[in-house]
């Protein structure tokens, strides 16, 4: 599936889980988030051989299991630490700092939602570590980035290197009598690797010169490509319209400029970076092909987003003064579970190519 | 009009006292196949790196003369320009990829060069066409051979289509089928496509037979000038000191014209052939680059047949896989003992399963008659001394004594306690002088003097080396069989893992072949060797069944 | 071929307010006054503060980035620094360390000190980011992460200005200003890291963030807070991270510096390509 494809089905999903505090609607995100997950594991990855996804990367941790740290753990913070609510469990001591005081229902209550919170942004953004691959994951960066791609390339290349280097340099260490008793002696282990390392750079800035990559500073033009000093101005000015509008925001008087403020800001900032990006030349060789698959999953989440707009009164929840059960609007619900349109549609057989070249 | 043209060129690193290059003439037509040959440090990278401009633009330094490439000028156009007319392959795969995958890398230099997308597509399906490597286009680059990923790195300097390929030393970090390939493809691009060529390449018997000329560099004439010889092989190759056996052979013998392969050299051998005792060349024949080996002191250590690491029936494996089964080895004071073998045989396993630095599954070893396996490795190796293939992963200090003095304190040894004077210690490995340096700037040669001072300080018995003939060039080849032969002549046993069969050939009183992870064969190198004709020398191969390993045999035999 | 004046000031123009609006973002809860359902309102502000923090890390990024394309030699150098630094951070999960401790501060504060501002930002939240990119761990809170990590690489290069004011370089002095340094950033680091997290535990409640309090009570409720979730991991990595600069890095030190020297770009200064007949020489200095 196309990777914006993926990233609107994210922000939707974990704006989602921002804007509410019902517990019924975030056990539903969360659920669709992991049922997503599972679909998006069992799938082959595209370009991949079997047995070399996991290489150079870590296994990240299940969402599941970060919810059972995370619910539990907000529940009894809140608990300990707040002291509102009517439907007491049992009394602290009222003379200890902090913790004294009832423990309520209530704030447990609370807690564990935040906690849910949490939990269903790990989920969603989850899916998305699995979805989309580190290659797209940096080669969808705006035009802008060009640089910051590049380099963040370079070192994902370079890190599954480093870490056989490491094994290098500790067998070689051993041999010399090297034993590993504190802190001093990771010494030997990370001087090799580092000096290898930047001894590497120099050997690939040759490579990389060889094959046409020119520095701007080759070219004795000025050390900045015409047009970005606009595009600084831009950005300068949309900062510091971002600026004034935050700080409007905050008084009463005032706070009406503030939006305009706020959203001509991110405008312009957002000018700057396509301006730069027109600057960079360079052209992308791997491109995924929007399918239809991509536009539904993209019309999902547009459902589920105008549900929240146009049914808000359920959205919010508090269980104090007095813990009750929330409300659940079953509109919302239903444009929620568009969200799950990616783990339900199937792949097509030629999925596993979808980065295609044609 | 020549493809490559240099007129007096010039040139002088930042801050180098001399000039690595001095009034260099050289053209070499189009559609040809040069390769460049020399000792290390003469100019043959830099040679190389002044066709496309990466000298002087990268490297900086003092440039004078004129170099003409295919119409431009590389000092003007720079190599960003220059990408597109020559095409620039380095030494380590490895260290020149910038992405992960065989495709992405292909492309990104037409990426970078904002080609249009449809015409990146045809680009790319020529030149992996072009290279076999159709079937390997999805595969993630770490997987891949180092054969399979010098390919790639030829795809990707070919995918801008330039009419000039450069190439410094692109096999030396390679296994000898790997090497082969590499080198296959590069005749075949020639052949076939019309591609210019220029190779630097230390392995001259491997390259010759597709050459059409042959540079040689070697350093700086009385005159100041670099000498530079450069012309068809066989003429280059009747003039120069340095060559493959067959050639040192036929010179001798003055055959005409100068055989520069085996089965060149075969036409010759007929008449005169005769056959000697085979097995007395060996015992008092002289070693080779003219070094002597004191009988007496030989038989001496013979007598020692002191054994100073023993293996029985070892057992390991990864993943899974067994890499050794049932291996057996006896390691004695005052031998060379070789192993010899296919890529994957388990040789490097072994070493490091002697040493403790690999769990076993089966099997016992013992060091300086106590089981290892109640030792460390850390006292194991005091006693046995282990050089990696790849000595960098030792050196980290600022100065070369420093990394003597590291270890001697890693084994709680105090300087003045030392086994052996560090200093004398590097007087003897050839690194007079260099105390102070630091060793990350030394060259290769040098580089690997210093990790091997660095674990034989504590006088170990027994000293592995692990493919230490990478990247090496004949006269660091020759300090190190000087070094191997010094050694086993003061009663160390040493165990040389190598592909370099010539310096197996005259290096080795022993030899042990390993393949699929067990030993096939073991014995002296004149019995062995002809029966393993991959493994073989170019002089055993041209005459079978006389036992002769090195030219010096053949000679001493064919004239007694 | 330096930088004109007109176009230092701008990007120190732009540093500046980044710096404020992330810093601004950051310390919001201090100062919010929201009219409005307290729950919704409370939680519409992750969403702005991200917004915020998200766009002072845009622009820092957009602004540093231009000199890791100054040529192939700082892409290569930054890209080979930044892989062994994320790669360096998979050693968080596998040492058994108390927990907070991150390895990668200690090159990122270095590698700021010697190559400088641009790099610093670029080092300190590139890190991050290929490490989110390969560990899985990409998450909302990960721009946070980029633009402070940024930070430490950023200011780094003012420890620089303090070192030769006292006559420091390569004295013992040196190292302990650079522990110091490490050691205030490494607890910086949690608390601010805290304030992303912080404005989740809220309500009618006593003990947390509420909107509409006043600077005073809110500074004292985040204190509350931070001491008793994470100042210890805060400590550990504040600790581990100067431990690290003391005994490693006088060698780093050493080593960046020697290197150094390769990284920098050469200029030609005069070439002279029109060669015609048989006055075929052209000779061209190449300055490091």
């Amino acid at each position: 599936m196309h990777p914006l494809a993926w990233f609107a089905w994210v922000v939707v999903a974990s704006l989602s889980a921002l804007l509410t505090r019902n517990p019924l609607y975030l056990v539903l995100l969360f659920g669709i988030a992991l049922l997503a997950l599972e679909a998006v594991s069992a799938a082959p990855r595209a370009g991949q051989l079997a047995g070399t996804e996991r290489r150079g990367r870590a296994t990240p941790v299940s969402p599941v299991r970060f919810a059972l740290f995370a619910i539990p753990a907000g529940a009894v913070f809140n608990a300990a630490l707040s002291h509102f609510g009517e439907t007491v469990l049992f009394r602290m001591p009222q003379g200890w700092p902090l913790l004294g005081g009832p423990i309520t229902v209530e704030a447990l209550v609370f807690g564990a939602v935040n906690g849910l919170v949490l939990s269903t942004l790990f989920a969603a953004f989850a899916v998305l570590n699995v979805a989309v691959p580190v290659r797209d994951l940096i080669g969808y960066l705006p035009r802008a980035f060009y640089p910051v791609a590049v380099v963040a390339a370079i070192a994902v290349t370079f890190v599954p290197s480093t870490q056989q280097q490491v094994r290098q340099v500790r067998e070689a260490q051993a041999v010399r009598g090297h034993r590993m008793r504190g802190l001093r002696d990771w010494l030997p282990l990370f001087m090799p690797v580092l000096i290898g390392g930047l001894e590497r750079a120099l050997q690939l800035a040759e490579a990389m010169t060889a094959r046409g990559f020119a520095g701007r500073r080759a070219n004795d033009a000025g050390s900045a490509p015409a047009g970005s000093s606009t595009a600084q101005v831009g950005t300068i000015g949309g900062l510091g319209c971002v600026l004034v509008g935050s700080v409007l925001r905050l008084m009463p008087r005032w706070s009406a400029w503030s939006t305009p403020l706020l959203v001509g800001g991110v405008a312009l900032v957002g000018w700057a970076i396509w301006r730069t990006g027109r600057g960079v030349h360079h052209t992308r060789y791997r491109q995924h092909v929007w399918a239809l698959r991509d536009s539904i999953v993209v019309v999902g989440a547009v459902v589920a987003l105008v549900s929240w707009v146009l049914w808000p009164a359920s959205r919010a929840y508090a269980p104090y003064p007095r813990v009750a059960w929330p409300g659940f609007d079953v509109r919302v619900g239903f444009g929620l579970m568009a969200l799950i349109l990616p783990a339900v549609i199937p792949a097509p057989q030629e999925e596993a190519h979808a980065d295609d070249r044609v | 009009m020549p493809m490559i043209a240099f007129e007096h060129v010039s040139f002088a690193y930042p801050g180098a006292v001399s000039p690595v290059l001095r009034d260099i003439d050289w053209t070499l037509a189009e559609g040809e196949l040069a390769v460049v040959a020399g000792p290390s440090g003469a100019g043959k990278s830099t040679l190389l790196r002044c066709i496309n401009g990466l000298v002087p633009h990268f490297s900086g330094g003092t440039f004078g003369g004129r170099v003409v490439v295919d119409g431009l000028n590389p000092l003007t156009a720079r190599p960003e320009a220059m990408c597109w007319h020559v095409g620039f392959v380095f030494q380590d795969p490895e260290a020149q990829f910038v992405m992960d995958r065989v495709e992405d890398e292909v492309a990104f230099a037409l990426e970078n060069a904002a080609i249009p997308r449809h015409e990146m597509r045809a680009r790319i399906e020529e030149v992996l066409a072009l290279l076999s490597l159709e079937r390997l286009r999805d595969r993630d680059l770490a997987t891949l051979s180092g054969g399979e990923k010098q390919r790639v790195a030829i795809a990707a300097a070919l995918a801008l289509r330039p009419r000039v390929l450069v190439l410094d030393e692109p096999t030396s970090q390679l296994d000898p089928q790997s090497a082969q390939d590499v080198l296959d493809t590069l005749a075949q691009l020639n052949r076939d496509a019309g591609l210019t060529i220029v190779l630097a390449e230390h392995r001259l018997e491997r390259v010759l037979p597709f050459a059409h000329q042959l540079v040689h560099i070697s350093g700086q004439t009385t005159q100041g000038s670099t000498s530079l010889v450069a012309g068809p092989p066989r003429e280059v190759l009747s003039q120069i000191e340095l060559a493959p056996p067959v050639v040192v052979l036929g010179r001798a013998l003055q055959w005409s014209p100068l055989p520069i392969t085996v089965a060149e050299a075969r036409r010759f051998g007929p008449s005169s052939t005769k056959r000697a005792a085979p097995a007395a060349v060996r015992e008092t024949g002289q070693e080779t680059h003219g070094l002597l080996c004191s009988d007496s002191a030989r038989e001496g250590a013979m007598a020692a047949e002191e054994t100073t690491v023993r293996a029985e029936g070892l057992q390991v494996a990864y993943n899974g896989r067994r890499v050794l089964d049932d291996v057996a080895l006896d390691l004695h004071r005052g031998e060379v003992t070789v192993m010899v073998g296919r890529n994957g045989a388990g040789k490097s396993t072994l070493l490091k399963a002697l040493v403790g630095l690999v769990p076993l599954q089966r099997g016992q070893v013992w060091v300086g008659g106590r089981e290892a396996s109640h030792m460390t490795v850390a006292e194991i190796c005091r006693q046995v001394a282990y050089l990696a293939q790849d000595p960098n992963a030792l050196l980290f200090a600022d100065t070369v004594m420093e990394e003597l003095l590291i270890t001697l304190r890693n084994h709680r040894i105090l300087a003045t306690d030392a086994p052996i004077n560090p200093d004398a210690l590097l007087d003897a490995l050839g690194l007079r002088g260099k105390a102070d340096a630091y060793p990350r700037d030394l060259s290769v040669g040098e580089r690997q003097r210093v990790a091997l001072a660095a674990i034989t300080v504590t006088a170990p018995s027994t000293i592995m080396l692990d493919e230490p003939t990478r990247g090496l060039d004949y006269d660091a080849k020759a300090h190190l069989l000087e070094l191997i032969h010094g050694w086993r002549n003061a009663g160390h046993a040493v165990l040389l893992v190598t592909h370099d069969v010539e310096l197996a050939a005259a290096a080795a009183d022993r030899i042990v072949v390993l393949d699929g992870g067990t030993i096939v064969a073991e014995g002296r190198p004149a019995e062995v060797m002809p029966m393993w004709p991959e493994f073989a020398p170019q002089i055993a191969r041209l005459f079978p069944g006389t036992g002769w390993l090195t030219a010096e045999d053949a000679l001493a035999g064919l004239q007694p | 071929m330096g930088d004109t004046l007109v176009r230092r000031l701008l990007r120190w123009l732009v540093y500046l307010l980044a710096s404020l609006l992330g810093v601004g973002a950051f310390l919001y809860p201090f100062f919010a006054r929201e009219a409005g359902a307290e729950a919704v309102g409370a939680a519409a502000s992750p969403v702005f503060l991200t917004v915020l923090g998200g766009l002072s890390l845009v622009a820092l990024l957009l602004e540093t980035q231009g000199e890791a394309t100054a040529d192939a030699k700082r892409i290569a150098l930054l890209g080979v620094l930044i892989g062994l630094n994320a790669a360096l951070s998979f050693l968080e999960t596998a040492l058994p360390g108390p927990g907070g401790f991150s390895p990668v501060f200690f090159l990122i504060i270095l590698g700021g000190y010697v190559f400088g501002h641009r790099s610093g930002f670029l080092l300190g939240s590139l890190t991050l980011f290929v490490s989110a990119l390969i560990t899985g761990g990409v998450g909302p809170w990960l721009p946070y992460r980029m633009l402070v990590a940024g930070w430490i690489g950023m200011t780094a290069p003012f420890v620089g200005l303090l070192v030769r004011r006292l006559r420091a370089q390569a004295r013992p002095a040196e190292i302990v200003i650079l522990a110091a340094f490490g050691g205030l950033w490494g607890l910086a680091f949690g608390a601010l890291m805290n304030l992303w997290f912080w404005p989740f535990a809220t309500g009618a409640a006593d003990q947390h963030w509420q909107v509409g309090l006043g600077l005073r009570e809110t500074a004292q409720r985040y204190l509350a807070f931070y001491v008793t979730t994470s100042l210890v991991w805060d400590l550990a990595r504040a600790v581990g991270t100067a431990a690290m600069l003391v005994v490693f890095g006088r060698p780093t030190l050493r080593t960046l510096w020697r290197f150094q020297r390769r990284f920098e770009f050469q200029v030609i200064a005069t070439v002279d390509g029109a060669v015609t007949g048989d006055d075929a020489a052209s000779v061209a200095e190449v300055h490091a």
